[in-house]
């Protein structure tokens, strides 16, 4: 007596128990990031810091803005819910298209938020890539030549800036863009 | 009577040159070109020509493969380096190929991917110009009418090493980091010349590295082929010499490398480049040495370790072809025959001319001046 009707079909069932097995481990990870009093709260959020030493994310030159993009938090710290963290895992996994991972390329690069990369993000950019310390910084001339490059080569409509259409556009000519942006 | 001008052929007047054009090349501007500037000079140059406007991928390459070439004097491809590819391997799969490729061959930029037309410019003494001037310039050579040799190399792939597929190749093949710098532009309409830049940043951020195996033949010191200032006669023969046994140099894939090739002992690296024109794109002068015919590869490769911003520097410093004098610990050049790369990774690019190809193990080995290219 509808028995056959409230059983899921076998490859259903197991698509069900990859995406419960993904999610528990994401739980577990983000739980281990939580301090003890955290844990009980309704929403916790982990800090930003803590975000930081995730072993993914150590050694990425963007994560702090990484951090920034995908926080929904008021107080602009960084700080991630399980949502949040959820958002950022899918975004970077390998099943993730390319025009998702583009447009949040667009706004990791995005460094002061105003929805164009302009030759100040891009010049952080350079620099989150070098490193800030004087040997490892490019020159002056260095970097005017490269952003001058990268804005003749992106800057389609020639306004001084690269809006998100024409950095994915650019992107989109990198065959290997899709597994560059994954942790 | 000097042996370089010994060396020139010219075009045979009065046959006509066919002008193959990609309307989507260069920001679609290559038809707009043409009209503006190139059919000018042509008919003031007196020289007849008929236009030929490609519709799709592969379709110059099956026109040259079926044309009667007896007609032409000379085939023109007003496009990226993507068409004279075309081109190329549609002349060598010809059966008549031995003297199909001896059909002069010319390339006015027409607004994309144009490298050889960078080197030619390059060759010809002229400081480095705007695309506009390049085109004007590469004009002005076609209606001399002047005929070099052009170095080819044949570049065996092999999903089955008994029976590779085999391509021709006129400017390079390149492997991890800079095979993405290079895809052919044409591929994605209404983007102009290829060039590195946020491309590169992206994939900088997560440096990869690419193990493989590398190995070459390293060009003879005593046989003083290598200044390309030698007499004709040895070096066309030797030219036909490896065409015809055209495995003298190269054994099958499955097999180890002859006993003389050098095997480079690491197998980390970032990047693998082999040059035999002087211009991977038109701002990236990657191999200053190189000549149109000098019978050689300029093999460039980057091994492991080296820090983003020595890598940055590195394409920093290629734009004025002095990336070879930076002395990179990291950095390698030499100058060989022929080269067999052997990715270990299961996933990556591997680029011919620009062109993307089956990932795998590739080997190629050049073949001195045996095209023939409109140049001065």
């Amino acid at each position: 007596m509808g028995t056959t009707a409230s059983q899921l079909r076998k490859d259903l069932l197991s698509e069900y128990q990859v995406v419960m097995h993904v999610f528990f481990r994401a739980h577990k990870r983000f739980s281990e990031l939580l301090s003890k009093e955290d844990r009980n709260v309704p929403t916790p959020r982990v800090p930003m810091e803590k975000v930081l030493s995730l072993p993914e994310l150590k050694s990425n030159p963007f994560r702090k803005r990484i951090c920034h993009v995908f926080s929904t938090s008021d107080m602009k710290d960084g700080s991630l819910t399980f949502e949040d963290f959820l958002d950022l895992l899918s975004a970077f996994s390998d099943s993730a298209t390319l025009e998702i991972k583009s447009h949040y390329a667009f706004r990791i690069f995005d460094f002061d938020d105003d929805g164009t990369l302009d030759g100040g993000d891009l010049e952080k950019l350079v620099n989150c890539l070098t490193g800030e310390t004087d040997d490892t910084r490019l020159t002056t001339e260095e970097m005017r030549q490269l952003i001058s490059n990268i804005l003749e080569e992106s800057d389609i409509d020639k306004d001084g800036t690269v809006n998100l259409s024409e950095f994915q556009h650019v992107i989109s000519r990198s065959p290997d863009f899709v597994r560059s942006v994954q942790i | 009577v000097d042996s370089s001008s010994s060396r020139r052929g010219v075009v045979h007047r009065p046959c006509s040159v066919m002008l193959l054009v990609n309307p989507h090349s260069g920001k679609g501007q290559a038809l707009s070109l043409f009209t503006g500037h190139v059919q000018r000079m042509l008919n003031e140059a007196g020289v007849p020509h008929t236009l030929v406007i490609t519709e799709r991928q592969n379709h110059a390459r099956e026109l040259v493969r079926e044309a009667d070439l007896s007609q032409w004097g000379a085939l023109v491809i007003m496009s990226g380096d993507g068409l004279l590819f075309e081109v190329v391997n549609g002349l060598m799969e010809r059966e008549d190929w031995e003297e199909a490729i001896q059909t002069p061959l010319g390339i006015l930029p027409g607004g994309s991917g144009n490298a050889l037309a960078a080197s030619i410019h390059h060759y010809s003494g002229a400081q480095p110009v705007s695309s506009e001037e390049l085109l004007i310039s590469c004009g002005f050579l076609l209606c001399k009418g002047l005929v070099s040799r052009m170095d080819l190399a044949s570049v065996h792939l092999g999903s089955s090493p008994s029976n590779p597929t085999r391509l021709f190749s006129f400017l390079s093949l390149a492997w991890g980091f800079v095979a993405d710098v290079d895809v052919e532009s044409e591929k994605y309409r209404h983007v102009g010349a290829a060039r590195f830049t946020m491309g590169t940043l992206v994939r900088l951020a997560s440096l990869r590295v690419y193990k493989g195996r590398l190995a070459y033949l390293p060009v003879d010191e005593v046989d003083g082929e290598e200044d390309g200032q030698s007499p004709d006669s040895p070096r066309q023969n030797t030219a036909h010499l490896t065409f015809h046994n055209s495995h003298s140099l190269l054994v099958p894939l499955d097999q180890p490398v002859p006993s003389d090739w050098v095997v480079v002992p690491e197998e980390d690296f970032v990047l693998m480049l082999a040059m035999y024109q002087s211009h991977l794109a038109k701002d990236l002068y990657a191999a200053p040495d190189s000549t149109l015919d000098d019978g050689l590869i300029h093999l460039i490769y980057v091994r492991a370790g080296i820090s983003r911003t020595a890598l940055l520097r590195l394409f920093l410093a290629m734009e004025k072809g002095t990336h070879l004098a930076n002395n990179s610990p990291h950095l390698v050049y030499t100058r060989v025959r022929a080269l067999r790369l052997e990715p270990y990774s299961s996933k990556g690019v591997i680029t011919v001319d620009g062109e993307v190809v089956e990932y795998g193990p590739v080997q190629a080995q050049v073949h001195g001046g045996i095209a023939r290219l409109i140049t001065r």
